[in-house]
């Protein structure tokens, strides 16, 4: 059909959950086409046709192809009808896109680092090594192969994790001071900065329990479990196959 | 109609020039403000601001203060002006079109701004930071909130440039002109075929590299004749007229940082 929307992703999780959530929000039913980064599903030729980055996720709209998830949610929310995900005023509307760049450029990559150093590179490092360093080598962005590499060889200089760390640290109190002044992240309404938020922070009381918690971020952790109880998100995580992402029912409410 | 707002802005190069092009374009009435990024005056303005001043992964960009908020990020306010302005649309209509032109302004700020910058500030900020004295230097520094950003005026005044960074980020600079090539092959007068951010933005941080680094644009005529009637748009003319010495396109304060995870 002219008008499908098909979607590429991993995990409901970091970048791939993204446009899933925004899709399930705005009530628009999607083909999933799972890739699973672990098998290096993303640079292999039929989804190098589609990106030839081979970077996840990809979505195509009719014959349209659209890639970057943040740029993506923002079109998904454009192009469809249901709920508005982009505040009408526009200076609530700066402050979503001055968060999600933030979480995109400053926080994300911070946590990134952290989360391919405990997961990413232990699932693959025991495979056979000619077999991995030949799936280094298909990957196009030079950019992601330094990352492949430090993260299959564990490379990662104790300098560097030191200021991914110092970076999540003073990214969970400013995530907690704004979840403070508004109902949702950067504005009073539900919006594509929580989305993102969500997909970076939904398991933070498990990665980073000296650093949140009920008792040291309250603000974080309700803004979290509100975004857990919503139908959409529920319907997208359900989605997943991994260990990592079942790790979102530390949000279930306990039992009164 | 928005309130009356207040520009601080730095020379008009890299984010200050986006920023008072798009004003201007958009017709919003505003105070303009001179402060001198490359002296770190965005840290001693007397508005009051919070973190998105602060922790702007932007580097040393324009302030524009509406209703007591202070806002930061040349691309976002070139957004927020097009949201309240008047003038005509700098972003196309069609949500694809869009798309296109918030994919490409979020290239040239993750790949182009921080390889500007950096060569930028190799060129023109190094020399005049490294005369400046413990105490006056200092005095810049002591007041910066965010860390990385106080890493990276350190890193200029000591002349630290790693000989693959600085060739990596001339690669990017190439990278983008040809890439600005590619896009105007089809005769198209602007980037998204009407005027939008993407030109400004594009224009911004690439006039002063065909400057200073001539030879990465020897193969992209196009590039230079699109950069020539950017400069002759008549926000971006007098944008350039606030220039308070010289040649705008060699001024350059800290920017964002080159990308350290993948």
């Amino acid at each position: 059909m002219a008008d499908t929307v098909t979607l590429y992703h991993w995990e409901p999780n970091a970048n791939s959950g993204k446009p899933m959530l925004t899709l399930a929000e705005k009530g628009v039913a999607f083909e999933s086409h799972y890739l699973d980064l672990l098998q290096f599903d993303q640079h292999r030729p039929e989804y190098l046709a589609i990106n030839p980055q081979g970077t996840i996720p990809a979505m195509t709209h009719g014959s349209l192809v659209l890639t970057e998830s943040t740029a993506m949610m923002e079109y998904v929310d454009e192009a469809f009808a249901g709920p508005r995900l982009m505040p009408a005023d526009a200076r609530d509307a700066w402050r979503v896109r001055w968060w999600m760049k933030f979480m995109d450029q400053w926080l994300a990559p911070s946590f990134s680092m952290i989360g391919w150093s405990i997961f990413i590179g232990p699932s693959v490092r025991q495979r056979d090594p000619a077999e991995l360093e030949a799936a280094i080598e298909r990957i196009p962005l030079p950019e992601r192969r330094v990352a492949w590499r430090k993260a299959i060889y564990n490379q990662f200089s104790a300098e560097e994790m030191a200021e991914s760390n110092r970076r999540v640290a003073i990214g969970i109190t400013m995530l907690e001071d704004a979840l403070s002044k508004r109902a949702w992240l950067g504005s009073d309404e539900y919006s594509l900065a929580d989305i993102n938020g969500f997909n970076l922070a939904y398991a933070l009381p498990l990665s980073q329990p000296h650093l949140s918690s009920d008792e040291k971020t309250p603000h974080i952790m309700e803004w979290l479990r509100k975004i857990y109880e919503r139908p959409a998100t529920k319907a997208i995580w359900a989605m997943g196959r991994t260990d990592m992402v079942k790790r979102v029912t530390i949000l279930e409410r306990e039992p009164a | 109609m928005m309130a009356i707002a207040t520009l601080y802005h730095g020379e008009p190069n890299g984010p200050s020039l986006t920023v008072i092009a798009a004003l201007l374009e958009k017709q919003v009435e505003a105070d303009f403000v001179r402060i001198d990024l490359a002296a770190g005056e965005r840290h001693s303005m007397q508005c009051e601001h919070g973190a998105e001043i602060d922790m702007s992964i932007e580097g040393e960009g324009p302030v524009l203060v509406v209703d007591g908020e202070a806002m930061a990020d040349s691309v976002f306010l070139a957004v927020y002006l097009d949201d309240v302005g008047t003038g005509p649309a700098l972003r196309p209509a069609d949500p694809y079109k869009r798309w296109e032109t918030m994919m490409w302004c979020r290239q040239i700020i993750e790949r182009v701004a921080p390889a500007a910058a950096f060569l930028g500030t190799r060129a023109h900020l190094a020399g005049k930071l490294g005369a400046l004295n413990e105490g006056q230097f200092e005095a810049i520094t002591s007041r910066i909130r965010s860390a990385d950003l106080r890493v990276r005026w350190e890193k200029i005044r000591a002349g630290d440039y790693p000989a693959d960074q600085v060739a990596d980020s001339q690669t990017k600079i190439a990278q983008a002109a040809q890439k600005v090539e590619a896009r105007l092959a089809d005769g198209r007068e602007w980037l998204m075929e009407e005027f939008t951010i993407a030109d400004l933005e594009t224009y911004a941080w690439l006039a002063g590299m065909a400057v200073d680094l001539p030879d990465l644009f020897a193969d992209t005529p196009l590039t230079i004749a699109w950069l020539a009637r950017v400069k002759a748009r008549p926000s971006v003319e007098r944008a350039l007229s606030l220039a308070s010495h010289g040649d705008p396109r060699t001024s350059w304060a800290p920017g964002p940082e080159i990308n350290r995870w993948g």
